[in-house]
């Protein structure tokens, strides 16, 4: 075999790789519209019980992915900076625990969050005091989303300031504004790309959570969980039906992610 | 006047010490040095962006050795310049006015005389990221400029231009300071800066200044010797040229 040969067969192994895992990605959102039968739609969309679950559940799921992310960026975009910012002993501590729910496994997330803030967990009792519970409750959605998708707004921001001279901060500082009115003025329009991009990620992330759901708060329902439900009680066409519709709403989010990531 | 005392800075392994520095009111100071003997550091220390673990830094008579940079009156341009990339050059060289809340009228005012005195009044409305590097490079020193700081510190300013424009922006430079008079620290490696603009030189090396002098008094030294260097062998090679 002559070298260009082997070049040659190296690259139809190359691109058979390639397609391979395209199309393993690409069939099953092809099949999911495949599947969706008109009559299921109609009696999913046309029943008055169901439609009102499905709305229910998709404002819950919008709610508190909306709250969840917006809780990130007051508390997460000042960690950011100063992880990106900042040498301080047991840095490197800080920032394990900020990655950590990334590789911890949903269910045991969920048990996490309750041995932690559950009623019967570490604050829970305090907690209660406080009037606050997220066993099945909103809040629980919400601090669920917020634990999962912590790390992704965090690191997304941290690497978006940490690719900003930090010189131009230091002469916004030089030139009058105290540290919060440098960061407003000039830190934060710079990174505003990274920030929205964290955001979204962040976003998509609570929102396409499920299995610490089912652990800390199954209700109020949100369109995941409705779905395995209609899963499990109805069968697939009706799963199919509201699962359409939501990744529909997914592939939306992923189109404004990709226009908004840095290139 | 500006005075460094007993300053101390450690930063790893790395210690700064400076026993005395002192600028007077109008000085032009240029401070030479080797890479990595402290001079940046010394830079930020002054402006109140580093701490250092002890001295005074004494700013027209105001102790401001716990001052914050903004309430220090310094003004900054450094190596990169740090323009604002997300402002026009007008907002870049009026963000300093509007800080300190200059009514408007007089803040146009401000930033149209400084500009046209730098000569980049035709680029106000551009962007940053537009402009060439002496172009941005007097667009940091505008910004710098139109503050009236109590003191100039310029971080190797020049370095990254192309040696037509360093000498324009050399000769930009004394022209301003002969017209407003400010007080500098200018970093630089560079001896035909320190020769052709300071009023005193200084040489460090190791985190402590060797010698303050005269441009002229520093061409005694054997500090000199290096930058002289450079000279000589320019000045073997076009005598083996011509010969
Ligand atoms: N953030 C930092 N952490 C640890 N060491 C530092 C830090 N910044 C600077 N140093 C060290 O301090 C010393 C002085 O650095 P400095 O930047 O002041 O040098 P310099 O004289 O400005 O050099 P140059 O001419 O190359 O700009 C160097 O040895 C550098 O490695
Ligand atoms: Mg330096």
């Amino acid at each position: 075999m002559s070298p260009v040969e082997r070049v040659e067969a190296s690259l139809v192994l190359l691109y058979a790789a390639s397609s391979l895992l395209v199309l393993f990605l690409l069939i099953p959102l092809v099949s999911l519209y495949l599947r969706l039968s008109p009559e299921a739609m109609a009696r999913v969309f046309g029943s008055p019980v169901l439609a009102s679950q499905v709305r229910d559940a998709l404002a819950t799921s919008l709610a508190a992915s909306v709250a969840s992310t917006l809780l990130l960026l007051v508390l997460g975009v000042p960690l950011a900076y100063v992880l990106a910012r900042r040498e301080f002993p047991g840095k490197g501590l800080v920032e394990a625990v900020v990655d950590l729910p990334f590789v911890m496994p949903h269910a045991v997330a969920g048990i996490m969050l309750l041995t932690a803030y559950g009623s019967r967990g570490l604050l829970g009792p305090l907690l209660q005091r406080a009037g606050l519970r997220i066993e099945d409750s909103f809040l629980g959605v919400v601090a669920v989303m917020a634990f999962v998708s912590a790390p992704l707004l965090v690191d997304t921001v941290k690497a978006g300031i940490a690719s900003i001279d930090p010189m131009v901060e230091a002469v916004a500082r030089t030139l009058g504004a105290g540290p919060v009115r440098a960061f407003l003025d000039v830190t934060l329009p710079m990174a505003w790309r990274h920030v929205a991009a964290g955001a979204l990620l962040a976003w998509a992330r609570g929102l396409s959570e499920v299995g610490a759901l089912l652990v800390v708060a199954y209700y109020p329902k949100t369109l995941n969980i409705l779905i395995l439900e209609y899963l499990q009680v109805y069968g697939l066409p009706y799963a199919v039906a509201v699962s359409a519709a939501y990744a529909a709403l997914a592939a939306a989010v992923f189109i404004a992610l990709r226009r908004l990531l840095p290139p | 006047m500006i005075a460094v005392e007993g300053l101390e800075l450690r930063l790893g392994g790395f210690t700064l010490r400076i026993d005395r520095l002192v600028i007077e009111r109008g000085e032009y100071l240029v401070l030479l040095g080797p890479s990595g003997v402290g001079k940046t550091l010394l830079v930020l220390s002054i402006a109140g962006l580093m701490r250092p673990q002890r001295g005074r830094i004494l700013i027209d008579g105001v102790d401001a050795t716990r001052l914050p940079p903004e309430r220090r009156g310094v003004a900054l341009v450094p190596q990169s310049y740090a323009l604002f990339p997300h402002m026009s050059v007008r907002d870049n060289i009026a963000y300093g006015l509007r800080l300190r809340g200059v009514p408007e009228r007089e803040r146009r005012e401000r930033v149209r005389r400084i500009a046209e005195l730098l000569g980049i009044a035709h680029l106000l409305d551009r962007r940053p990221s537009t402009l060439s590097g002496g172009e941005q490079q007097r667009v940091a020193l505008a910004r710098a400029l139109v503050v009236k700081p109590r003191l100039l510190l310029l971080d190797e300013p020049l370095s990254s231009l192309d040696p037509a424009s360093r000498a324009n922006a050399l000769q930009l430079l004394k022209k301003l300071h002969g017209e407003l008079g400010f007080t500098a620290l200018h970093v630089t490696h560079s001896l035909a800066e320190a020769l052709y603009l300071a009023d005193k030189v200084a040489y460090m090396e190791g985190g402590v200044l060797r010698c303050v002098c005269t441009p002229r008094g520093f061409l005694e030294t054997r500090y000199a010797r290096p930058y002289l260097e450079e000279h000589r062998l320019v000045e073997e090679a076009l005598r083996e040229d011509g010969g």
